[in-house]
């Protein structure tokens, strides 16, 4: 049986290539995926190591988590770094600092990577920063002298002796650039650009004058890492903690790598989905040659073939193609993981890159998985080819079934409405691991349609059909009527280019109802004329607070309050956010809608809640809410208040700035909202706002029409690039239109030959294909859109909580999606077309 | 018999087909294999021919290269005055759907279309409409008036053939050429197909070209070509069983 199979393979090669490459483009992406997030991780681990290599224990003050926003740990007192010098077993101590520093290029705009953070940080003694080594030019001396980093040096044309301005939380400077340092093989750390000052310098200009933020420690020796730390900790006040270099290492590592975990799911999403896609092909695949091999099984079968032999034979050669094509795909995954990266740069996601990692558990994931999906796929028609009468070697072609299934209307019927309720109630229900519910629920949604779908392909066919019959005559009638002569084939590559249209779209509501929200909070909620932010579109970037401070001092602002972005946490494992801004002010630039309280009550202290949350939380005012703030620990913060439009506020919580200080470290403004004073011309207050921030190269004005504009173009960008991703669903849908009308073509071989001998001419037979293959990736297109726009309700009704008040769906993108899938089915049709137009006439009608 | 008068006139007239010192060679070198040696062959309008000739004699390879289906090595055939081997790919096409017509053994009809339609193909591959009155007579000969709106697949063999005669006529071919129409069916039933055959060329004045081996089918046309070993080896008037059946047997001889 096994030499039969794989002679059959051979046999077949294009048909097995155009299998196998539904399984490489999946297992690639997959496997892409995995090289690309180990590859980030390890150079963050190599990194992180590399950074400590030579420091033996860090001295920092406590903190129960690490916030990314906000800052974290509070800075120590200078005085502790004689203290632990005088303990016993340290070689060298010296202290270091951290703290926002931009840079500004040539041109005079801030250097702002979207992502990685812009530090500034002191020099340190050659024995603790053995990693940091300067590629030119000398360490910083003075308050005058910078070094920075090989990457952004690079980048913006900066050599030794340059000079460049640098923007702080206080103002900005302009420095003699006296070093250029690189660390071991990288340009630069993770992506983010550094400027490196000597110590005295540092901590006046990062405002930890007095204090540093930890105290780095080699030993002489003479003790063991370990003892020198219980050591140092002897020494140590309550509220500071002595930790080993090596676990410093891997908590700054993992630290980042859960920032980037995100990436790494989300990309393994859209290999999931491409994979989905790819087992529909393989399935359709099967399904056909199973059925045009019924002749070979029969005879099988009658010369003593069990039918489990039949079905093995199925099998192991769904397992060969799975195989080899997961091994393929594999390799691809290298080349995918450079694409993903280009891919997400051209996106403005730029991630540090190195050789790339090929871990174990890649190979055996990528190898396991698209086996399993290959054999997975076929085991249906394998169980059909194993069921094959010896008697049908002997009989005509099988018909193919027709007419209405009441079992697979049921069937399908119910698998839908159970895919459908998983996901609403993943949804709107209260479950934890909402999104692998909702996830899970789309998924059977999609296998209950792929399995209603071959009971609407002919009418659907027959609709979408009729123009194409009227304008092109006999070529479009048999188009449609090819397309509606096995429903369950059509329905199986339809229903692979609908996952992928489905999603589209599903992201397309997303994004249409994203700018319609903020088009109505702007005209709702924002009473402020002018937004001052900083220039970073994925993440908040810092404005000074002299900002704030400059555009008070003006007399065109009637009302000025700067806001903080910042994390907080609950219950010992869930990190929130909260806002903190200016009580007295924030009122007359936003409308907050105090359910509860006034705002005002704020500047006593406390917390505002959203109504809802505190309603689930069952707070009342004058509660206290438990919080633990990564820099003051855990606080109990009486509810001064409830809000009901959090649309600008952005998250559930709500204090004062004056709070604030009081539970983070970090300083910097993330937003200023300014409200023009009466009789202020919109010119004028502009002008005023342009002069206040002239030397701050990374703070932007925006007027409401500037917010609208730069919250559409970031969605377009996240829409553009969730597009770009799905995209390869789609190709691999595509192919399986591809493949399914080859197999049609050869199936049809006598049909087509006597359609050439009575008259028709290559062009027509080109079209009839090629309009087959638009009618079923319409249909496709179409289911997919009526999901998807299903999907997208659910979604963003499921969103209100979250701020997302208005569904909106994008008609012309949608149409337009249909459209592009029409176009697309053309282009899938050009081999199949090919192959029908170029049909040896002669051999197709004497051909058996 | 036809009279001396009636055979003058038909030679008179245009040959609907012919093959001038035709040729076919498959393959090339040693294992070359010739299918048709230096034939020269024509076949009168308005008369129902026969080919015949035992199996490898060249019989459907030269009824092939006379449609345009098939391209010879040397030699020239015409339709009509049309020379068909100078024909360009495009205008084979048309030709064959505008020129000529085809009846074949089996798998005549386009499954997904009804019989009306697949009649109406050739009209149809052209954009052309077809002339109604000329095709109710066709289809009214062929007797299938209640069955026109059913697939092939709801038709019997018979049944299909009569459809496929139907659509080889419906749009007033030259020429009509049939590869033995009747192999697939019973005798009864080939027997309808040759009396459809027979009366078109009469009652409608059109031209058919039959490749058979049975000498009951042969007996149908009002003239036989015999082909052995690849060439043209005898041509018999107004045939019968047992004539076609003794010249056989002496070629096999």
């Amino acid at each position: 049986m096994f030499k039969t199979t794989v002679k059959g393979l051979l046999g077949h090669k294009l048909r097995m290539a155009l299998t196998a490459l539904s399984i490489v483009l999946g297992v690639g992406f997959v496997a892409g995926t995995y090289m690309l997030t180990d590859t980030m991780n390890k150079t963050f681990e190599n990194l992180f190591a590399g950074i400590t290599e030579g420091v033996d224990v860090y001295v920092r003050s406590e903190s129960s988590f690490e916030a990314q926003l906000g800052g974290s740990r509070k800075p120590i007192p200078e005085a502790l770094l004689e203290e632990v010098q005088a303990v016993d077993g340290v070689e060298i101590a010296a202290g270091s600092v951290s703290g926002y520093a931009q840079l500004v290029d040539k041109k005079g705009e801030a250097i702002a990577p979207s992502g990685p953070p812009t530090l500034g940080t002191n020099w340190g003694p050659e024995e603790l920063s053995s990693a940091v080594e300067l590629r030119s030019g000398q360490e910083p001396r003075g308050p005058r002298e910078v070094v920075i980093d090989a990457a952004t040096a690079e980048k913006h044309g900066f050599r030794v002796s340059d000079e460049v301005e640098v923007l702080f939380a206080g103002g900005n400077r302009r420095f003699e650039i006296t070093g250029i340092v690189g660390f071991g093989e990288a340009d630069n750390l993770a992506g983010a650009t550094l400027a490196v000052f000597d110590t005295a310098t540092a901590q006046k200009l990062l405002d930890r004058q007095g204090r540093f933020d930890e105290i780095e420690v080699a030993g002489d020796g003479s003790v063991t890492p370990s003892e020198l730390r219980a050591n140092i900790s002897e020494v140590l006040p309550t509220g500071v903690e002595a930790e080993s270099a090596g676990n410093v290492a891997s908590e700054q590592a993992s630290s980042l790598q859960d920032q980037l975990s995100f990436f790494n799911i989300a990309l393994l999403v859209f290999a999931g989905v491409a994979l989905f896609v790819g087992a529909f092909i393989i399935h359709n695949t099967f399904s056909i040659t199973v059925a045009q091999r019924t002749k070979e099984f029969a005879l099988l079968r009658a010369l003593g073939a069990s039918g489990g032999q039949v079905m093995g034979s199925v099998l192991i050669e769904a397992f060969i193609v799975g195989a080899i094509a997961s091994a393929v795909g594999l390799g691809a995954g290298a080349l995918t993981a450079l694409g993903l990266q280009a891919l997400l740069a051209s996106f403005g996601i730029e991630l540090p890159s190195t050789g790339l990692t090929l871990l174990p558990r890649t190979v055996v994931v990528a190898l396991t998985l698209g086996t399993l999906v290959s054999v997975v796929s076929s085991l249906l028609p394998a169980r059909k080819a194993a069921r094959t009468s010896p008697m049908q070697a002997l009989r005509e072609s099988a018909q193919e079934p027709t007419g209405f299934s009441t079992k697979r209307a049921v069937g399908g019927g119910v698998i839908t409405a159970v895919g459908a309720s998983i996901l609403l109630f993943g949804l709107f229900g209260s479950g934890s691991n909402k999104a692998r519910v909702v996830g899970f629920g789309a998924f059977v949604t999609f296998l209950g349609v792929a399995a209603l779908a071959p009971l609407i392909t002919r009418p659907l066919a027959a609709v979408i059909g009729t123009p194409m019959a009227r304008l092109l005559g006999i070529s479009g009638r048999l188009a449609r009527a090819n397309a509606a002569r096995n429903p369950k084939r059509t329905a199986a590559s339809a229903s692979a280019l609908m996952i992928g249209l489905a999603l589209v779209s599903l992201v397309g509501i997303f994004a249409a109802s994203l700018k319609a929200t903020t088009d109505q909070v702007l005209e709702e909620s924002l009473k402020a004329d002018f937004l001052v932010t900083g220039p970073s579109m994925a993440g908040p970037s810092p404005i000074s607070p002299q900002i704030a401070a400059d555009i008070r001092e003006r007399g065109e602002f009637s009302a000025v309050a700067p806001t903080r972005l910042g994390q907080w946490r609950r219950s010992s494992n869930q990190l929130l956010y909260l806002l903190a801004t200016d009580p007295a002010t924030f009122g007359e630039v936003a409308t907050l809608g105090e359910t509860q309280g006034h705002l005002q009550d704020l500047e006593e202290g406390g917390v505002f809640v959203y109504d809802q949350t505190a309603e689930g939380l069952g707070l009342e005012v004058g509660d206290t809410l438990e919080m633990e703030f990564a820099a003051s620990g855990t606080q109990d913060m009486p509810l001064a208040g409830t809000f009901s439009d959090k649309t600008l506020v952005g998250a559930d919580y709500l204090i004062s700035l004056t709070e604030w200080n009081e539970h983070f470290s970090e300083r910097t403004d993330y937003q200023v909202l300014v409200k023009s004073a009466p009789g202020v011309s919109a010119a004028d207050a502009r002008g005023a706002l342009e002069q206040v921030v002239e030397s701050s190269p990374n703070v932007t004005i925006q007027d409401q029409r500037d917010i609208r504009e730069r919250s559409s173009a970031q969605v377009d960008q996240l829409l553009g690039l969730v597009t770009a991703l799905l995209g390869l669903a789609i190709i691999i849908a595509l192919l399986g239109i591809t493949n399914s009308l080859v197999l049609a073509v050869f199936e049809r071989t006598r049909e087509l030959g006597l359609l050439r001998a009575v008259g028709m001419s290559r062009r027509q037979a080109r079209s009839m294909v090629r309009w087959e293959a638009v009618i079923v990736a319409v249909i496709g297109a179409v289911l997919g859109l009526v999901i998807g726009v299903f999907f997208g309700w659910a979604l963003v009704t499921a969103l209100k909580d979250e701020g997302l008040s208005r569904l909106a769906l994008p008609t012309g993108q949608l149409v337009a999606y249909v459209v592009v899938a029409g176009v697309a089915g053309v282009i899938a049709a050009i081999p199949p077309a090919r192959r029908a137009a170029r049909l040896n006439i002669l051999d197709a009608i004497s051909g058996a | 018999m036809l009279s001396s008068a009636e055979q003058e006139r038909t030679q008179a007239t245009q040959p609907a087909s012919r093959a001038e010192h035709a040729t076919k060679v498959y393959g090339s070198g040693p294992t070359a294999v010739t299918a048709l040696d230096d034939v020269s062959v024509s076949f009168a309008a308005g008369r129902f021919s026969a080919i015949m000739g035992p199996s490898g004699s060249g019989k459907s390879t030269l009824l092939h290269c006379l449609a345009g289906l098939d391209d010879l090595t040397s030699g020239k055939v015409f339709i009509s005055e049309t020379e068909v081997t100078s024909l360009g790919e495009k205008e084979k096409t048309r030709l064959r759907r505008d020129k000529v017509g085809f009846i074949f053994q089996s798998f005549n009809l386009v499954p997904t279309l009804t019989a009306d339609e697949n009649i109406r193909l050739p009209m149809d591959l052209a954009r052309r409409e077809p002339d109604e009155a000329w095709l109710t007579r066709v289809i009214d000969i062929v007797g299938l008036g209640d069955r026109l709106r059913h697939r092939p697949g709801e038709l019997s063999g018979g049944q299909q053939q009569r459809v496929a005669a139907a659509r080889a006529l419906a749009s007033k071919p030259d020429i009509v050429f049939a590869d033995e129409p009747t192999g697939n069916l019973d005798s009864r039933r080939g027997s309808e197909i040759l009396d459809f055959m027979r009366t078109a060329v009469k009652e409608l004045d059109q031209t058919i070209v039959m490749v058979s081996h049975d000498p009951v089918a042969a007996s149908y046309a009002d003239g036989v070509v015999f082909l052995a070993d690849e060439k043209v080896v005898d041509r018999m008037e107004s045939p019968t069983v047992e004539r076609v059946l003794d010249r056989i047997k002496r070629l096999e001889a």
